[in-house]
Formats: C-alpha cells, sequence, structure tokens
C-alpha cells in the first residue's frame, strides 16, 4: 500500500518545510503542488525531497489538489491524503484517515473538526459560519447532514475513489464538491476526528469568514 | 430636436459601415441583415417615439419608454450571464493548460 500526502501551496515557503516533514513520517512519499507561488515555495519544498510540482499561474486551492491527487494516481498510489500546507493540520492524524482505507472499511475518510476532539482556538464566529455551512450543504447542495464537517481540507481517498471523484473546483468550493460528488455515489465514506490549530497566522492566511460567500456563489454559478 | 437629428446619424453611418463590412466579407451578408434591421429598428425609435408605446401596450406596459427600459435590462441580464458562463468555461480550461504543464515533468509510472 503506497500512501500519498497531497499538499497544495501558495505563498508558504516559511511553513512548507515543517509541514512536508511532519507529514513524511505518516506516508511513503509527499507531493507538493507551488500554485503558482511567487516566494520561493517550489524549491524550499525540493529541498525536503518531495515531488514538486508547479502551477505557471495561482489556479486556486482546488485545482492544485487535483493536480496533485492526479499525479500522485500516475506515481502510482494507493492512498492519496489531502492535506493543508499551513500546518493547520496534526500529522499525527493521518494514520487514523488511512486505517479505514487498509483494512477496506471506506473508500473514502474526511477529518471532522467536529466531532470529539475539540478544535483548539476556534473562534466563535467560525463555529457559527461552519454550522450554516452545513445547513446550506444539505438543504441547498443536497449533502447529507450527517457530514459533520462542510469545508474540512483533510481527507483520504482510495485510488479507486480518487479515479472516480472528479472535482472540477478550481477554488475554495471543491470541499463542498467532494462530499457531494462522494456521498452521491456509491463509494462508502466516513468521518473520524481530527484536530486543527488554529495559530493567529494561519488564521490571517487562511479563508477569510466572508469567503463564505464566494464559496456559495461559485457552487451556484461554477457549473460544468 | 438636436438629439434626434444626431442619433439618425449616427445610425445610417452604422447602416453604412454594416454594408461596407458586409461587402469586403468581414461579416457575413445574413449578420449584416441582423444588425440592419436593429439599425431600422432604432432609427423608427428615435423619429417616431410613441411607437414604442403601441408596443408596450401590446406587452400591459403603459409607457413605451418604459418598456425600452424593461427590455434592455433584461437583455444586459442576459448577456452578463453569458459572459459569466464563457468566463467560467475560459477559466476551466486554463487550469486544464496550467495542470498539463505542471504534470509535463513528471516520469509516467505505471500502477501494478
Amino acid at each position: 500500500m503506497k500512501v500519498y500526502a497531497v499538499i497544495p501551496a501558495y505563498h508558504e515557503a516559511s511553513r512548507i518545510r515543517g509541514t512536508v516533514e511532519g507529514v513524511r513520517p505518516f506516508v511513503d512519499s509527499v507531493v507538493v503542488v507551488d500554485d503558482g507561488s511567487g516566494d520561493g515555495t517550489a524549491p524550499v519544498a525540493r529541498e525536503t525531497g518531495a515531488t514538486v510540482l508547479r502551477h505557471a499561474i495561482n489556479r486556486g486551492q482546488g485545482a492544485a489538489l487535483r493536480t496533485g491527487t492526479d499525479a500522485a494516481l500516475r506515481l502510482g498510489a494507493d492512498v492519496i491524503v489531502h492535506v493543508d500546507a499551513d500546518g493547520q493540520h496534526d500529522p499525527a492524524l493521518i494514520p487514523t484517515l488511512v486505517q479505514p482505507l487498509t483494512e477496506g472499511r471506506a473508500d473514502v475518510v474526511f477529518g471532522s473538526r467536529f466531532m470529539g476532539l475539540l478544535p483548539s482556538d476556534m473562534p466563535w464566529s467560525r463555529r457559527v459560519l461552519l454550522r450554516a455551512a452545513r445547513s446550506f450543504n444539505s438543504l441547498v447542495m443536497g449533502i447529507p447532514r450527517r457530514v459533520t464537517d462542510p469545508q474540512s481540507g483533510m481527507r483520504a481517498m482510495t485510488r479507486e475513489a480518487a479515479l472516480l471523484v472528479d472535482f472540477r473546483q478550481d477554488r475554495m468550493a471543491h470541499c463542498s464538491e467532494i462530499l457531494r460528488l462522494v456521498t452521491r455515489s456509491p463509494l462508502r465514506w466516513l468521518e473520524v476526528p481530527i484536530r486543527v490549530r488554529y495559530t493567529s497566522e494561519s488564521l490571517a492566511k487562511g479563508q477569510r469568514s466572508a469567503d463564505a460567500f464566494k464559496i456559495v456563489w461559485q457552487l451556484l454559478i461554477g457549473g460544468r | 430636436m438636436l438629439i434626434q437629428f444626431v442619433l439618425v446619424l449616427a445610425l445610417v453611418l452604422a447602416l453604412a459601415v454594416t454594408w461596407k463590412r458586409a461587402k469586403q466579407s468581414v461579416i457575413s451578408w445574413r449578420e449584416a441583415l441582423g444588425w440592419s434591421v436593429l439599425w431600422v429598428i432604432a432609427g423608427v425609435i428615435i423619429i417616431l417615439p410613441q411607437t414604442t408605446t403601441t408596443v408596450a401596450n401590446v406587452f400591459g406596459v403603459g409607457r413605451g419608454v418604459d418598456f425600452v427600459l424593461y427590455a434592455s435590462v433584461i437583455t444586459l441580464f442576459f448577456l452578463v450571464f453569458k459572459i459569466f458562463l464563457t468566463l467560467d468555461r475560459l477559466e476551466r480550461r486554463l487550469t486544464d493548460v496550467v495542470r498539463k504543464d505542471a504534470l509535463k515533468e513528471l516520469p509516467e509510472q505505471k500502477h501494478d
């Protein structure tokens, strides 16, 4: 079983090394997609020994994730794990995500921030927003309410699932899109608890709360 | 009125240019005809603004000016929507090209 981590990175030169080195002990190989950064993210990532691909221009997190996933499939991955570059996801939880796949209990495993393990320092505004997102997902997108985390970036899937899930949202809406595609397919999925570290740095760089409107817009207008 | 004179002059010019381009095969005869119809309708509206009221009444709108306004808003909405879709398609194609380029250096490896 070859486990590949896919890390989309945009302007992460200062953090990508830490993220790759943190992830490496838990996977067989790491693919970093530099999404057109101008700060030397790619060279820094290459120094770590990871497979590094580079988008010539910025195309968004979803697009980078897709490129990395395609690359991992080409390189012969059996399991693909998506991890954010900013070190928000605790890499020690990767085995928890991968285990149900290797045991054949699921085809896709989503990391959820709302299952027991309390998110450290998640702002209350983010909590309210994610609750609203969950309602939007179930009412408008038709994603089951059983899904506890509507916008989690940490997930693992088998090779077969990765070949099947054809996500096309380039920017931030890919989270909901992947959930929708997976929950509507015959693929078996489940959620496992993950922990997310909200530092002032990751909050400043990461999603702004107002981005929620952009995501809704992308989901409604960004058809095929 | 001066405004009518200026607008009609502009339309006559547009009509002339349209047929000149058609003769140069820049646009097809069909397109030229379509544009000409548009110019002529615009001309009629400018010279005889009350005709719009007749059309407006058919659609249940009281004043011709209102009808023209409604029609333009609908047309503009439609055009903006079309531009959105075109843009979206372009963005996706762009992503496909960027992705292809990024994956180019990757050695193809068989999965067993």
